[in-house]
Formats: structure tokens, sequence, C-alpha cells
């Protein structure tokens, strides 16, 4: 790709950006959110035409005008969400919109055999007769590989493979890179996690602001470089230090509670302490933050808040009894995206307008929520615009602004970093360490491991529906996955790094 | 979510329904409906609303809806009658014409949802006004009739069968090949359960879903014949009497079609449109007064897509 | 600083210039439309309609449609004629039944969608049909009596002699009044927030702690007194017949939608929504002046509908920059 320009209506996404990859690469991008890293993918996919520039595949010029164009050209692209099709099967998927015909009749019995050459292809033990939305999503992902290469992709671009992995999944998907690459494959991989760029990188590239700060290959890099690349300033201090003394009253107990996925759970949640969920993707952690939220609610076992048993069945009786919400699905249940960042965050402070006076006079005043946006540093040019339009940091504190309009004693915050680029999340930790100072509590739930390390004061692994026990702060990550994945450890086959 | 796999929920329906209709038979002495011929009849009054169901299905299935389809029956019925006049040279030409009404319908349908991207509830309410309105603007009243020879096709069978039962039963069977067995119906499912992933994967969605529409078109338009068949001569109001639309989209949804697309079957609406052909049974078996049946049409639609949708944990509108 | 919240955004401009320019071409056609009795005359008939359209869109915000509006109009009328059987001391006693089957009705609607989560669509039908249903059994099916003059007098009465304007029908200051109160309770009260928040993201909404489920039963219950409201408004122009209010659940929609209303949730005006009632109407009447015949206003409708809503999705697609 030379020289490719792509401007949209105010926003100058790529500027004259130069990328390639050669067979049998691992070519890393890196960079920010907005960074242009989606939008030089849509260009090579054939979803965006570049204004300026042109891509070239085995050195001859392409122009793409519909994405068909560019997966003949051999290009193949696995989207961060992913396409496939959960009530169909995963032959069916595999060979959606190219399937094999006899007689103008689908030829089931050859896509089974062709699903399961290409799977093996992959060393994938998935059943093609079963429905994609029973698979896991490493599962899925693997079948969106095979879908691709069942097309003669040999250009594969993955697009935040892992954001959505837990670690154990993420190094099979690594070993799945790995092959392909032997294969001659060439993968453009995006990523912003540094501890998997460095481990399968050939070369890195990184975006910032659309342009190419540089190439360079992986050994020539560290880490510090290439995060400095991204941000343009080193970032010091990512994690606020914790309070010294965290041991405060206790703010949530629950004991022996569960529900269908739960069983077994004991917690405790301290006044001024951050605790962190740790575990696998399906460990239960985020159930474990609906179920103390009444989305989910238990049916078994105790609650107590602040020393006083409660029954929590609803999200309204959770945010009634002083308990906020943070979801990991910031846009699908999270934001009213059509509606103004205010409106945002006042939902909460609406919902219990305390009287009917209150709630029919003025719809609460602006002022009062510019003061909580201001307050939770939110920082965009109109509070008045839709909330749609701000950045992934500044969304997630607009919904920590909603939160602190009741300023629960316990926070529920699930992934609050998904999603957001590096130099934000400091400022979301901050928020977060500003939260629990006044003598409240928040129960993280993360996948991120060194976030879950350098954020809590105590971290509680869960697996399988249950908690598999209890860390304090300071542990390293493999202290934490060892608990989180059980005896399985040692038996799993490490890849090679 | 739902403990009922698809393919047990139209076998569970047809069973639920003729024991119900058994049942209803016995306890009003209606001892005439317990023999093939009163069977048959239940059967019959299924016709046209399972037709109408098999063409809702596709739409639903790409995650579109028509409520044009009462619409396109009363104008089939009035201009098949209207051409036919009686003369049995004319079945072919109004059947061609009908058809082609039905394909353009069908296409404007399709067009309007797929390529200008209007909301489908309203895009096809808009087509359905204009096919009214030009209609009852057209005429006012019965027009013409259908010869003898084209009733067949209502009071006619076959080898002791009837034959609106045949023609119910080959349409649901090849609506059921289409969408199991053909390219088009994998697409049809990939388009309604993930629009954009179908795209991705190279699938011309807005095809697949104008291409629904025209097939939904068509088989109402087939009812359309039917019933103008069955009642000699068409009138404007015959659709919009009947139903058809709100009748066709919960028939197909009771069946176990979604209405949020990539999911269901037309064996499962031919299920439900029998369990609403029971229902009319036992109401006039029962003797329940028509405008009370009214009433009581518009809670079993109610009750009937509750019942599936009231355990799930999404939030509608 | 308060910024101040775009109440009209350009939707509504539109309308408002469709308005004028169809009330233009039916001055053209019959100049006497521009004297004020005739400006009074067309606000009183256009009445009924503002009304419905402000109901129907508290219900078209929160994501919902209410399709059976136009069945408890006809079962306003006919069951008042039938509550006050000729007897005009029972008209107060008999509106106030009205209400309370209005009140039923929503209610009915709206906890068929929210508790036992039937789509709106479908639930609003099927009570359309039972309504209908309910109202022709009631009247037997062929209504019978009248409706007395103090029932009448929304919808018929007329100050006469006012300065400027002439005549002051009763209808209009009730309109414009209802047309207040909602512009106030959607624009300006918490409870229109949380209306338009569930409709944006019911489940952001829901696990912000908003009632969702009352919201969605109260937008019912509103819709449902508006349509009460509309037939009473209704009963004072014609007879007591068993379609006075078919289509009207449409022609309320239509006119949302032309007044820049979002069909399933997240946006609208309650000045938009009062524009294309007005819009409609004025169409409604040059085409009645023309001297098409009804059904063909009504195939008019359907292209309105349509014309409406593409312009809007056009514009919006070449504002997200799609080719």
């Amino acid at each position: 790709m030379r020289g490719i320009n792509k401007a949209f209506p105010g926003v100058r996404a790529l500027d004259n950006v130069s990328f390639d990859c050669r067979a049998g690469e691992v070519h890393v991008i890196c960079g920010e959110n907005g960074a242009g890293k989606s939008t030089l993918i849509k260009v090579l996919g054939g979803i965006y035409a570049p204004d300026a520039g042109t891509v070239l595949i085995d050195g001859n010029p392409v122009r793409f005008g519909h994405p068909l164009e560019a997966r003949e050209a051999g290009v193949g692209i696995i989207h961060q969400e992913l396409s496939l099709l959960p009530n169909r099967t995963v032959a069916e998927n595999l060979f959606l919109g190219r399937e094999p015909t006899r007689y103008g009749l689908l030829d089931r019995a050859a896509m089974r055999r062709g699903a399961r050459a290409l799977l093996a292809r992959l060393a994938s033990p998935i059943d093609p007769d079963l429905p994609c939305g029973r698979l896991s999503i490493h599962e899925m992902q693997t079948v969106e590989i095979a879908r691709a290469l069942g097309l003669a992709a040999r250009i594969l671009v993955l697009d935040e493979p892992t954001a959505a992995l837990d670690a154990a999944e993420s190094e099979r998907l690594l070993a799945l890179v790995r092959r392909l690459r032997a294969d001659g494959v060439a993968l453009v991989y995006i990523s912003h996690r540094m501890a998997e760029v460095m481990a399968v990188a050939d070369r890195v590239t990184v975006l910032k602001d659309g342009r190419n700060v540089g190439t360079a290959p992986r050994a020539a890099l560290s880490v510090p470089d290439i995060v400095r690349m991204m941000v343009g300033r080193e970032v010091s201090e990512m994690y606020p230090a914790p309070l010294a003394d965290a041991s405060g009253e206790e703010v949530l107990r629950i004991e022996r509670a569960g529900n269908g996925a739960l069983s077994g759970i004991d917690l405790t949640v301290r006044a001024g302490e951050i605790v962190a969920v740790a575990g696998l993707e399906d460990s239960g952690k985020s159930l474990l933050t609906r179920a103390i939220f009444g989305d989910a609610p238990f049916t078994s076992g105790r609650v107590l808040l602040g020393g006083k048993p409660v029954v929590i069945d609803s999200p309204r009786r959770a945010a009634a009894s002083g308990i906020g919400f943070l979801s990991e699905d910031r846009k699908g249940e999270g934001l009213a995206l059509r509606q103004s960042v205010r409106d945002n965050a006042l939902l909460t402070l609406r919902a219990f307008a305390p009287s009917l006076a209150d709630a029919f006079a003025g719809a609460l005043s602006a002022r009062r929520a510019d003061a909580v946006l201001r307050s939770a540093d939110v920082r965009t040019a109109a509070y008045g615009g839709p909330v749609e339009l701000l950045s992934g940091g500044n969304q997630q504190k607009t919904i920590i602004a909603r939160w602190l309009t009741r300023a629960p004693r316990l926070l529920l915050f699930a992934e609050p970093t998904r999603g957001i680029d590096v130099a934000a999340k400091a400022g979301v930790y901050r928020a977060m360490r500003d939260y629990v100072a006044g003598g409240r509590a928040i129960l993280m739930a993360s996948s991120d491991l060194p976030e879950v390390i350098g954020v809590a004061d105590r971290i509680v692994v869960m697996r399988a529906g249950r908690i598999a026990g209890e860390l304090p702060a300071g542990v390293t990550e493999e202290q934490v996955m060892a608990l989180a994945v059980g005896a399985a450890l040692e038996e799993e086959p490490r890849a090679p790094a | 979510m739902r403990r009922l796999s698809v393919p047990s929920v139209p076998l569970a329906l047809i069973l639920g329904s003729l024991l119900a209709f058994s049942a209803t038979a016995v306890a009003t002495h209606s001892n005439d409906q317990l023999t093939w011929a009163g069977l048959g009849g239940l059967i019959e009054r299924m016709v046209a609303l399972g037709i109408v169901a098999l063409g809702q299905t596709f739409v639903i299935l790409a995650r579109s809806i028509d409520l044009s389809v009462a619409q396109v029956i009363s104008v089939a019925a009035v201009m098949a009658s209207f051409v036919m006049q009686g003369r049995v040279e004319m079945i072919g030409p109004a059947i061609a014409l009908v058809l082609a009404i039905s394909v353009v319908v069908g296409l404007a349908n399709g067009l309007l949802v797929a390529r200008a991207r209007i909301n489908p509830f309203i895009a096809t309410l808009g087509v359905g006004l204009c096919l009214q309105g030009v209609l009852s603007a057209a005429f006012t009243d019965f027009a013409g009739s259908v010869p003898r020879g084209f009733q067949v096709l209502a009071y006619g069978s076959a080898g002791g069968v009837p034959l609106p039962i045949l023609l119910l039963l080959l349409l649901t069977t090849l609506c059921w090949l289409v969408l199991e067995h053909t390219r088009f119906g994998a697409h049809l499912y990939a388009v309604g359960g993930n629009a954009e992933g179908a795209r991705q994967a190279g699938i011309h969605t807005g095809r697949v879903l104008i291409a629904a529409h025209a097939v939904c078109s068509v088989l109402a338009g087939l009812a359309g014949l039917y019933l103008a068949a069955r009642l000699r001569s068409g009138a404007p109001w015959i659709g919009r009497d009947g139903v058809y639309d709100l009748q066709s989209i919960a028939v197909a949804v009771i069946g176990g079609t979604l209405l949020s697309g990539g999911r269901g079957g037309v064996w499962g609406s031919f299920a439900g449109a029998l369990l609403f052909a029971t229902l009319d049974a036992m109401f006039t078996m029962l003797a329940v007064d028509p405008f009370f049946q009214q009433v009581l049409r518009g809670v079993v639609v109610i009750a009937a897509v509750a019942a599936y949708s009231s355990r799930s944990r999404l939030l509608v509108a | 600083m308060l910024a101040r919240r775009s109440f009209a955004p350009r939707q509504v401009h539109v309308s408002l210039l469709a308005l004028l320019a169809l009330y233009a071409a039916i001055a053209v056609v019959q100049p006497s439309y521009l004297e004020p009795a005739s400006v009074m005359n067309f606000l009183r008939r256009a009445a009924p309609l503002v009304v419905l359209a402000c109901g129907q869109l508290t219900v078209l915000l929160t994501g919902g449609f209410d399709l059976s509006m136009g069945s408890l109009v006809t079962l306003t009328v006919l069951g008042g004629s039938i509550l006050i059987g000729n007897d005009p001391a029972r008209t107060w006693w008999a509106i106030g039944v009205l209400y309370l089957i209005g009140l039923a009705t929503g209610l009915v609607n709206g906890l068929v969608v929210s508790r036992l989560k039937v789509p709106s669509i479908i639930a609003t039908l099927g009570t359309l049909l039972a309504a209908r249903g309910g109202a022709l059994l009631w009247s037997g099916g062929s209504p019978r009596g009248y409706l007395p003059e103090n029932f009448r007098f929304f919808g018929r009465f007329m100050w006469r002699h006012v300065p400027v304007i002439e005549i002051l029908p009763v209808a209009v200051p009730i309109a414009a009044a209802l047309a207040l109160l909602f512009a106030w309770l959607v624009h300006r009260t918490v409870f229109g927030k949380q209306l338009v928040a569930v409709g944006d993201n019911p489940r952001a909404a829901l696990l912000a702690g908003v009632r969702v489920g009352a919201v969605r039963v109260t937008a019912f219950v509103i819709s449902a007194l508006a349509a009460v409201t509309g037939g009473i408004l209704l009963g004072g122009f014609g007879g007591v017949s068993n379609d006075v209010g078919q289509g009207l659940e449409l022609q309320a929609i239509a006119a949302c939608v032309i007044g820049g209303t979002q069909l399933m949730g997240g946006g609208g005006t309650v000045l938009g929504a009062v524009a294309g009632a007005l819009t409609l109407f004025a169409l409604f009447t040059l085409l009645n002046l023309l001297g098409l015949p009804e059904p063909l206003r009504v195939a008019i409708q359907g292209a309105i509908l349509i014309a409406t809503m593409a312009s809007g999705s056009l514009r919006r697609g070449a504002a997200a920059g799609r080719a």
C-alpha cells in the first residue's frame, strides 16, 4: 500500500500512509484508537476506496470497488466483531456465500467434507455440524480464519483478535498465527497488547493520527519504544498508587450465594478498596457482577450491604440500595448513543428523581450535569452533543459520571478499559482510585491481567462459576493465571515463545 | 431460552390443534366434523392464510416484514375475476397478470426496504395503502366472476384429496426445499441472522431481501387467486377483512420464526395456520358471536406470541 | 452556559414548509380558505389528528407503535352513544367511563409489551382487533342512537364574533393546550427524558436504574388517553358509525414520521408531530378540494409516507458517508 490518503468530513483519517507485508511474515500494526488502523484495513479490504494512493498485491496495482473484489484478490479480514451466524452450523458458515450445489440444490455432504478439511489445516477439532452459537469465542475465530483460508486468502488481516480472549485462548491463537506464517500466509496483525506484539511480530508499524510514525523489525524495538511512538510521550504512572490503609468497614458481603451459572460464592468488599475479579472468559466473573446487580440475580445464599441482608432482584433495586454498575459492553448496555452527553450522565439521577416535583420541574438542570461531567473529567467541546461522538475513554467516564450523581457505596465495574486506548486508560484508573478514596468500594471484573495486578488492592480469581481463590496485591500474572486455569496449567503444552 | 427445539414446534402445534378440534367436536356433538370431510373442511380453512404465511415467513427470516399482503390479496382476487369475466379462455392471461402485478409489488417493497433503506413496516404499509386506495377507487364491489373451470382450484379434488389442500402442501414443500436446500435459502438465513456478516461473505444482501419480498408478494397473489376461486369473484375488501397481514405474521411467529430474523421455517408457519383454522372451526362449533370472535382472535394472537416471548430476557419495544 | 437544546431539528422545518406550501395551494384552489374563519375551521377539523399524533409520539419515542388508537376512537364514539343512550344528563359520567376504558386499554398494551415481551406491533394489532370487535359487539354491529349536544360540544362548539379570528372553535384551544402539555411532558420533564432514553437503548436505561417497564406502560396509557380524547373531539363532527376511527392510527404515525420522528425510538419532537399532523390534514383537504375520491386520498397518504421516509433515510445515508 503506497501513499494512502483517506479523509472523512472533518477528519483526515489516513495521511500518506505506506505499508507493506510479505508472504510468511507477521506484520503488527499498533496505534491508539483513532490512529487510522481500521481505516487502513478497510481500504485494504475494499470497504473504503482511498482518496489517493495505490494498493499493490504481488506488485500489481489493484483497485477494489467492493469487498468481494478484495476477497477475490486473496485478502481475508477477521474483524473484531465476529460475523458468524449463531443459528447456522459451522459448515454452513464456512461456505457462506459460496455454497457448493448439485443439480441446483445445496450439496451438504460436500460442505461437511470441505469444512473438515479446512479445520484440519488449522489442527482444530471443531465439529462442522455444530451451530456456531455454541462455540467459544476462540473457536468462532478459528472458524472465521478457516473461512478466509477457504477463500484462498494469502493476505490475512486480524483486527485485535485477542481483545475478547483470555490468556490461555490468546496463546492458542498466537500458535495458530505462527502456523499460518509457516504456511506462507502474509499476516497483518493489529493489537495494542505489547506482550503479544513482542511475542508474534516480525515487523512492527506504528500509526498515529493517520500517519505512519515508523516501521521496524521487532528485534530493533522495545516495548517502551513502541508505546512512546504510539502516544508520542512516555506513559509513566499508568496505575495510581493505592491508599495506604484499605481496610475500611465492610461494604458488601456475599455468603454461599449462587444461581444457574454461579455457585458457592463467598466474597467481601471493604470501603476504600478496589477488588478485582479475574478469570478466564467463561469463568463467571462478568456473571458475578450481574448477579450482584440483580440483572441475573442470585437464587440462593445471602447478600449483605453494609452489614444488612438485602434481596436484590432487579437493577433498579440494586441502584436504590447503593450499588452502581458499568457493563463491559459500553455501547450495547451503557449508553443511549443518540442522546446528549448530559442526558446520559443524568440518566440514573432522573430515574431516581426524589419527588414528583423534581420529576416534573425542568428535567433536572444542565448545570448539575456539567458539574458532574467535569468532576469525572469528561473532555469534549459540547456536553450537549450526542455521546456517540465521544472517544471510548470519555464515553466510559460519562458513565462513571452518571454513577457519581448517586455515589453508590459499591461500584461494579466490568472490563473498565476494554477498547480504550493506552493514554486514556490512565484517566479511567485515576477516576476509579478517586472514587474509592471517599470511603466507597469498587468490584472490578477484568480479563486484562496487567490491569488486574496494577489496579487492585485484592484479587479474587474465578474458575467455572466458583471462586478459585484470593490473592493479595503485588502477585505476578503467572500466579493469577495458575489459579484461573487450575491444575490444567502444568498439563497444558506451552507454545514456544 | 426456549425448551422446544425448532423441528418439534410444528409437530406439537399440529397435534395440539387436532386434539383441540376433536375435543370441541365431541363436546358439541358435531360428529360430522370428525369425518374425513370434516377434517378436510378444517384444513381448507387454513389454505389462504397458510399460503400468505409461507411468504411472510420468507420476509421475516430476512428480518423484514410485509404489511401489504392483505392488499395484494385483494388486488389479485379482484383482477383475476375482473379479467376472467366468467370466460375460461381468460384464465391464463388473468393468472399471468396477477403474478406480474405481485412480482412488481414485491420488487417495489424490496427496493424500498433494501435500496431506499426505509423501515419495512412503514414501506410495506405505504405500498399497501397505495394499492388499497387505487383498488377501492376503481372497484367498489365484487368485480366480474371466475369461470367454473377456475373454481376447481378451490372446490376440485384429486384422488379424493381436495385440491386446495394439495396446493398448500405442495407450496409448503416447495418453500421448505428452497429454504433448506438452495443457496438462496442459505443466504436468506444469513441476511436475517447477520446482514453485515452476510455482506462480508460476498452475499448481495439487497438482492436477497428484494427476492424475499418478491416471493412473499407472489404467494400473497396466489392466495388471492385461491380466494377468487373460492368466492367465485373478487372484492376490494377481502384481504383487509381477512386481516391477513397481522394473522400471517402471528402465524409465522407462532410457528417458531423469530421476528428478529435468521431462524425459523415454513413448516412452523404451516402448523401455525392450522392452529388458527382450528380456532375458527371451534368458534363456529361453539357458536361464538362473530364480533366476539374478533375479540378472541386478538387475544389469541397476543397470547400465542407471548407464549414464546415472555420467557425471553430480551427487551422488546 | 446552558446550550439551548435544538427543539426543532431539520425535518420539522421541512414539514412546516410543506404545510405552508400545501395551505397556499389550498388557497389557490379555494380562496375562501384564507379567511380567518376558514383557517379556524381547518384547525378545528385537524384537532383530533393533532391530539392523536401527540399521543402516538410518546409510544414511538420508546421505540414502539400503538396501532390500537383507531379502534379505540371507534370504541369511544360507539361506546359514548350507547352509554349516554339519548340522555344528555349521562354525558359526563359516560366520558369518565370512556377514559377508564382508555386507561385499561393502555395498561393492557403496555403490560403485554413490557411483561409478556410481545413486540408492540403485534400486541397493539391484537388490541386493535379486540377493541374493534368489542365496539361492534357492544353496538350489536349496527350503531344506533346519537351523541347529545353536550357531548358534541368539544368538537363542534365555536365562539362567534371573536375579534380578528371571527370564530374560535373550542377544539382549537383544547388541541393547542394539549400540544403544549405534551411538549412540556416530552421535552421538559424527567419522564420525557426517560421516554427517549428507553427508546434509544432500553438495556442501558434498565441498567441505569430506569423503570423501563413503567415508562413503557405510561407511554401506552398516555397514547390511549389521547385516543379517547381524539374520539371525543371526532364525535362532535359526524355521525356515529362503525368506521369513524379506521386508519387513524396510521395517520397519526404518518404525522409523526413527516414531523421527523425516528421509528424504533430515540428521537422526535412534539412540534414535529403537530406540524406533521397539520401537513397531512392540509394534504387531505387539498385532495378533497381537487375532487379526488376518498380511496385515492388513502393511496396518496401511502405515497407520502414512503416519500418522507425515503428522503429522510437517503439524507441520513448521505450524511453517514455511504455511497
